[in-house]
Order: C-alpha cells, then structure tokens, then sequence
C-alpha cells in the first residue's frame, strides 16, 4: 500500500503536480520529477544546507522533509531566484563578492539568505552567522559569504519591493 | 528509505485510531527530522507513519493566558522562538530556541516531536521540565494530563502508549522566576549537548526559596537533580553554595558515556556546569552555550 500520490502545490511560482513516493524526500522529488538540481543532498542529515529549499518561504532541509509534506504548499529553489529574467539580489550579491569557490553550497546559502533578509533586512553580523550556521562551506568562502549577504540586503534594498519575485510569494 | 505506506488523517482522533498499540512499525510522524535521520540510518523501518501535518489547526497554536501559556503540539520551534507571547510569559523557551539546532530544523521539528521523541539530548525537554510544564495526551480512551517530568521512561523511551499522541503543552509563566538553559557542545558548537542543565530558581533578597534543576543529554533521560535542588532551598546563594550544589548533581547523577565523553569526564562536566547554570539564572544572564 505504499502507492505513489499525486500532490499539488506551487513550484517556483507555477502551479504543478506530481506523483510523489511516500518514501521520498523533497530532492529526491524534485530532481526526478523536476530535473532540479540546485539543491542537493550533500550531508543527508540536516547539517549542511546543500539541499536548503523555500517551503512556504521558509526554509528547510531538502534531505530530511518528507515529498509528501509539500503537498498545498509554495516552493521555492534556486531555480526560481531568477524567475523574473533578472538574477535576484542575493545571487547578484554573492557574484560580485566572489562569495564562493567551488560553489557546490552556494544555492543552499542563497536560499537560506533569502529567508534571513526577509525577516531582518538589515541584518547584524551576529543574526547572519546565527541564521547561515546550518550552512557549511567546505572551501571556507565565509568571509565573503558574510560581505555578500550585507551587499544582498543592500541590493534589496535599493531594488525595494520589487525584489520579491513572483516565484517566492 | 525503504517503502512505507504514509496516511494522512485531518483529525487527531482519527490519527490516533489509525495507531495500533501494538504494532512498532506504525508511527506518527510530525516535522520529521528525527524520524527522518533514523529512517535514512536504516535504525527505523516502518509500515506506515502517520501524519499528523492535516489535523486540526488549533495544535499548531500558541494561546496565552494570565497563568501561562497552552503550545498546540505541532507548532514548529521556529514559531516558538518567534512568538511574543512566549517571549513574554516563559522568556527561557525563546533563548533556548536561539540554540536548538539550526533555522531549517526549527522550521520543521514540532513541539510535540521534541517531546515524544524521547531523545535525551534534546534541549526543550530539561527546560519544560524546569518550567513545571505540563501535557495533555490524546488516546482511544480520552484524554489525560501529566508533568513532561513523568513523561520520559528511559533512552529514548517515555510513558505513552503506541496510541497516544501528544495534543498540547502547558507552561506556567515564568513571573518572577529566574531561569537558565546551560548547554556543553564538546565538538563543535552546534553539536549535540554531552550534557545539558535547566535551572529555574524562586528568590527572596538573596536567598532562594526553591529551585528546579534538570540534567539532560548525559543522563539517558532529563532528569531532576532532586538533591541539589534540596542542596539549594533557603539558602544565600554564594561560591560555597554553587560547589555544593555541582557536588550533590554530580553525586547524584546517573550517567552514561558516548562519543561525547566518558562517565568521569560527564562527571566533572556536571559538577561545574550546574553551578554555573545556577549562577546564570541568579544573575538572570539566562543562557550560555559554551
Ligand atoms: S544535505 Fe540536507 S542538510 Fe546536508
Ligand atoms: S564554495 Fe565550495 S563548498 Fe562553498
């Protein structure tokens, strides 16, 4: 009796379905029925952050949430940062600071950022370490990633409301 | 993972007939995390779970009256942390938050998980215990009240029956209270506590009239340290008095070692750390995570 489902929910700001495996997390969904590979398994256990996705704006980790669990709700990847033809403030942001090396945490710290900024948009050094201290950067890229999270709320700033693509409401 | 069935009732009466008391490979499932790692571990491989994420909404709310507060067991540890009502009526639950693993799990795990779960490392248990918080069960025959302090039974193990779900949690408010959550990470920071202490002290002037003192994490459940507790009532609090109460905790404590260290060493950890975390309520510094 452990058929597949079929769930709904919104997905980078289109409304999908899917036919979800009750045994499958939200990576495995969405890189076999999706073909998106932004966020990832990577540590499989919560620690990491390579597979950080946006469920109804919040964060979460990928790799421990259940597929079915996203059932009615908006989600949010990487993917969808840029939906609106333009690269959103914190990908802007982590380019021009040179915020990674490999880039393989990259989207996961992205992600996490966005829910940061959304609720401390001027956030302090300690509130950004507080909130990206669930993400590991194996090429220690810290320094910059924090630089970057400042120029992403500056970014966001400057771009006011208009930041929040339609893909994250 | 291996295939499991997965149902979702929109009620909890009919998730807890969907439970069978006597069946280990039925379970409920809220945020997941935990049951998650123990399903990818292979060291839990179920039938089905039960979901409990459609059930009525009034368990994931937060309602805050005169003498406390009333948690829905599915509220989230974020929604916790980020409620003023809580930071308002039992401030030691928004600090421990602060520490409770990361954002993306305290999206996700649920009060109710935190508890039934039973894991000794957790760090809610000891400081609900501290509070003299309270919960309500749910099973086939009604529903029943009890101190989270008689709910755990042993590692990993606590007094519900297979079919009982936990609906809310009671926390007194915290009033004139003072209250400390110490943790000691002994790999890196955001590590799993080898030993946690909840303190909650009444005072008058300098001497205080009653203390709850919890251990956790190197216990194989959180545990009131009853003799310091006792070490403590009615007296004035000074250096002479935070050794003795260490002592009595260490004294008292039945410990157990893992890859977080060994019994000696939990030990020692017990003796200075209660009376630091002592210390910390009295000043009302609240919370450190060393
Ligand atoms: S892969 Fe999910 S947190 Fe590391
Ligand atoms: S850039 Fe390589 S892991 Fe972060």
């Amino acid at each position: 009796m452990s058929a597949p489902r079929v769930i709904g929910f919104t997905l980078n700001g289109v409304p999908v379905t899917a036919l979800a495996e009750p045994h499958h997390n939200l990576i495995e969904l969405l890189q076999t029925q999706f073909g998106l590979t932004g966020a990832r398994e990577s540590c499989g256990q919560g620690l990491c952050g390579c597979c950080t996705v946006l469920v109804n704006g919040l964060a979460v980790s990928g790799c421990l949430y259940l597929a079915s669990f996203v059932d009615g709700a908006t989600v949010a990847t990487i993917e969808g940062f840029d939906g609106a033809g333009k690269l959103s403030a914190e990908q802007e942001a982590f380019i021009e600071t040179g915020a990674f090396q490999c880039g393989y945490c990259t989207s996961g710290f992205i992600v996490m950022t966005a829910q940061l900024l959304d609720e401390h948009p001027e956030p302090t050094d300690d509130q950004i370490k507080h909130y990206l201290s669930g993400n590991l950067c194996r090429c220690a890229a810290y320094p910059e990633i924090i630089a970057a999270v400042k120029l992403a709320a500056q970014k966001r700033k400057a771009r006011g409301a208009a930041f929040a693509t339609t893909s994250r409401a | 993972m291996i295939p499991f069935e997965l149902a979702e009732p929109t009620s909890l009466a009919a998730a807890v007939k969907l439970l069978d008391p006597d069946d280990e490979t039925v379970r409920p499932i809220a945020g997941g995390t935990a049951l998650m790692l123990m399903m990818k571990a292979g060291v839990f491989r179920p039938a089905k779970l039960v979901s409990l994420r459609k059930i009525e909404r009034q368990y994931a709310a937060i309602a805050a009256g005169a003498d406390g507060l009333t948690i829905g067991a599915m509220t989230t540890l974020g929604t916790l942390e980020r409620s003023a009502e809580v930071r308002k009526l039992a401030p030691l639950i928004t600090r421990t938050c602060l520490t409770l693993s990361n954002v993306r799990v305290r999206n996700v795990a649920t009060v109710g998980g935190a508890m039934a779960h039973g894991d000794p490392h957790m760090d809610l248990p000891p400081v609900l215990m501290a509070l003299g918080a309270s919960v309500t069960v749910a099973g086939p025959d009604g529903e029943r009240t009890l101190a989270v302090e008689d709910l755990f039974s042993g590692y990993y193990e606590t007094v519900l029956a297979k079919n009982e779900l936990i609906a809310s949690v009671k926390i007194p408010a915290q009033g004139s209270k003072r209250a400390a959550y110490m943790k000691v990470t002994t790999g890196s920071v955001d590590d799993w506590p080898a030993l946690g202490v909840a303190v909650v002290l009444d005072g008058e002037g300098d001497t205080i009239t009653s203390a709850r003192i919890v251990a956790s994490a190197a216990t194989e459940k959180a545990t009131r340290l009853t003799l310091a507790e006792a070490e403590m009532n009615g007296q004035h609090v000074d250096e002479t008095l935070l050794q003795r109460a260490g002592d009595a905790a260490a004294d008292e404590a039945e410990l157990v070692a893992d890859v977080r260290g060994s019994v000696p060493y939990k030990r020692e950890l017990m003796r200075v750390y209660v009376g630091r975390a002592v210390a910390a309520a009295w000043r009302g510094a609240g919370l450190n995570n060393d």
